[in-house]
């Protein structure tokens, strides 16, 4: 590996981490400016309004609310690095237990909505560039633009209403058919033991996230009757959130196809006698791709927040039907859990999509 | 290129091209006809035009309904608040629930009705100030803090800026809906909780916007210029920086509008803001959930709507845009 490509990983890595840890920081800057005394925060982790006193003692105790700020922060810090996010107040468990569950379902859910996205982003952006200020570049304007400032859940209701509610072609709701039992979570991580105690929450987690979301497990168990029904009430969610979405990668892919196209050796390959759609979507197209790999960051962040809606809507239970669940129950501390848990997922996608970029396009690692 | 060019080329636009030009140069006479010139160019392109005004009708019945609903507030006659409207948008008749779109007792039923049998139409209406409110609030809010935090951290540099671009990696490393979840619940239910944290999580984005205008127009020559003669750094910044940066902004801000009230009604269908029976768009649609594929226009009215009303905020930002010649950067 060269030291030019080494300093950049590093660089991109340290840059995520701090990111990370001041991200924490503003999260627990607001919480305690809008909860500044002790019991006020005890009654926010309460999740309650009407908290008997002697409770919000326990949990000012359980939770140290009254120790100095800085030892809450460090507690804070150290504890979300050990994966200790608190126990859920209404299921009684350790968050991240909870979480645990859901995060590989909605993990599924968005990153299949935004291979839809991506595909449909690159395909219409292609066209748009090689039909350049004609109709058909200004209806594919037009249908982006409407498309990314309809609000996600109407999106989710008109596919919901036509593709499954009047033609019938997919079901509305739920992860599978409920009929079928969830097939058996792969289980036994012999390897995990190795590593030392406090890594081990955030290791098996990671390697749930992996191996867990219900289709992986169905096709590592074997059950093809659980995985096709998966797939089929997998595809209108992740629909909805790829409609909401490609527009910006079509954007960005006319942008840098029209930039690709003005270029010489895209005039060379004209003049090798290389017919239109061949230049236009082979030399031009593999060029124009490589900026894309920027949006994924951004485009992970905007689907996961809304796939909060489209799990509502699609009854598919994962982390953002569970968000929902958490703000009508005023379960406070999923909420903050769920924010970290997004929060670091986006950093990560930042990371991976800084990464590639790295990986595709050498020039940028010498910056 | 000039602004003839940009017009030909982002838009294939045939009309009258208007005669005011930007210059990048002299940025007096830009800012002197920059307003103007905006207006002209929106008027004569025919589908901004329609934008501008399905906005500014929307803009004039918040301030009227907004103004209503407020005097009717204060003086406890809460009927003030509909009495511009077609029914009583509050009012329960189960006589009428759930009646379809339909042209009887014109315009009460048009957009239907739902299972409380108020009209759709009147709680739509009923619900646009606060949808507007929250639009302009937020954005100018946005724009007001990230001028001042930007400007003097692109202006002056150094670890206030580090520190600065770093607390801004952090706000936008998450998505803003996430972040204004966590922030609203906590604020405990009602409007001014969900406008509070709309605006402690929009204004990140304005602040690099001017850091990034800042850092280009401190080494420009009317401001070394302007140092030279023995101006101080503060009457540099209000005479020569916050004005030239803001004219670039206001394309973007446009657009933005759109996305706080995507934001608010986003919220809004999850359940945090406006509680019932005072109706919200978002709320409007996440209220017909369990009617839904029967009774479809009490969730997809309210969402046509907003988007609607999205989709021009998003055409005059984008006309705006595509005017100031290529994106912004920030």
């Amino acid at each position: 590996m060269q030291t030019s490509t080494l300093i950049y990983l590093v660089r991109r890595v340290i840059n995520a981490v701090v990111t990370l840890l001041l991200l924490i920081f503003i999260i627990f800057v607001l919480v305690h400016t809008i909860a500044p005394t002790p019991v006020a925060l005890a009654r926010i982790y309460c999740g309650s309004p009407h908290c008997p006193p002697a409770e919000l003692q326990v949990i000012i105790q359980q939770y140290g609310l009254s120790l100095p700020l800085p030892v809450q922060f460090a507690h804070y810090v150290v504890n979300i690095f050990h994966g200790n996010f608190g126990i859920d107040t209404l299921y009684k468990v350790p968050e991240l237990q909870v979480i645990g569950q859901l995060l590989p379902i909605t993990l599924e859910l968005v990153i299949t909505g935004l291979i839809f996205a991506v595909i449909i982003g690159l395909f219409t952006g292609s066209i748009a560039a090689a039909n350049r200020n004609n109709p058909i570049d200004y209806s594919i304007k037009a249908v982006y633009l409407v498309t990314w400032s309809a609000p996600v859940f109407l999106v989710g209701f008109i596919l919901q209403l036509f593709l499954a509610y009047e033609l019938k072609l997919l079901p509305p709701s739920g992860l599978a058919n409920p009929t079928l039992g969830n097939p058996p979570p792969v289980t036994g991580y012999p390897y995990l033991s190795a590593v030392p105690q406090p890594l081990q929450g955030w290791l098996s987690g990671l390697v749930r996230a992996i191996t867990s979301p219900p289709l992986i497990d169905a096709a590592v168990e074997g059950d093809w009757r659980f995985f096709v029904s998966g797939v089929h009430h997998l595809v209108l969610p992740a629909l909805a959130i790829a409609v909401t979405s490609f527009g910006v990668v079509t954007r960005l892919t006319r942008a840098s196809m029209i930039d690709a196209l003005d270029r010489d050796y895209v005039k060379l390959s004209f003049m090798k006698g290389l017919s239109k759609n061949r230049v236009v979507y082979g030399t031009a197209f593999r060029n124009a791709v490589i900026p894309i790999i920027t949006l994924i960051a951004l485009l992970f962040g905007f689907s996961t927040a809304g796939a909060v809606v489209i799990e509502d809507i699609f009854q598919y239970h994962g982390m953002g039907y569970f968000t929902v669940q958490a703000i009508y129950n005023l379960d406070y501390i999923a909420i903050l859990a769920i924010t970290i848990i997004v929060g670091i997922s986006v950093i990560a996608a930042n990371l991976v999509a800084d990464l590639l970029y790295g990986w595709a396009d050498p020039r940028v690692r010498l910056e | 290129m000039g602004v003839k060019e940009i017009v030909k080329k982002f838009l294939g636009y045939r009309g009258t091209i208007p005669t005011a030009t930007v210059v990048k140069e002299g940025e007096e006479e830009r800012r002197l006809s920059g307003y103007r010139f905006y207006l002209d160019y929106l008027i004569k392109d025919k589908v901004a035009a329609v934008a501008l005004a399905i906005i500014t009708l929307f803009t004039a019945w918040s301030v009227v309904e907004g103004t209503l609903q407020y005097v009717g507030y204060a003086t406890r006659h809460r009927a003030l608040g509909w009495a511009l409207l077609p029914s009583n948008p509050i009012a329960l008749n189960f006589a009428a629930s759930l009646h379809p779109p339909s042209l009887s007792h014109f315009p009460v039923y048009i957009f239907g009705t739902n299972f409380s049998g108020e009209s759709i139409l009147s709680r739509l209406l009923y619900a646009a100030p606060k949808d507007a409110l929250a639009a302009y609030l937020v954005v100018f809010s946005g724009i007001i803090i990230g001028m001042l935090v930007g400007t003097f951290a692109g202006y002056f540099g150094g670890w206030a800026d580090e520190v600065l671009m770093r607390v801004t990696d952090a706000f936008l490393a998450l998505p803003g809906l996430v972040l204004a979840i966590a922030l609203s619940v906590l604020l405990g239910s009602g409007y001014n909780s969900v406008l509070i944290s709309l605006i402690l999580i929009w204004w990140p984005t304005y602040a690099r916007f001017f850091r990034a205008q800042a850092l280009s127009l401190k080494s420009r020559g009317f401001v070394e210029a302007s140092k030279l003669s023995g101006q101080n750094s503060l009457m540099i910044i209000l005479r020569h920086i916050f004005p030239n940066s803001v004219d670039p902004v206001i394309a973007y801000a446009a657009l933005d509008f759109g996305n706080v009230i995507l934001t608010y009604s986003t919220l809004a269908f999850l359940g945090i803001g406006i509680q019932p029976p005072y109706p919200e768009w978002g709320s409007m649609s996440s209220n017909g959930l369990p009617y839904f594929p029967q009774n479809w226009w009490w969730s997809i009215i309210p969402g046509l709507v907003i988007m609607t009303v999205v989709v021009c905020f998003t055409l005059i930002g984008d006309r705006m845009q595509d005017l100031i010649g290529g994106r912004l950067t920030y």
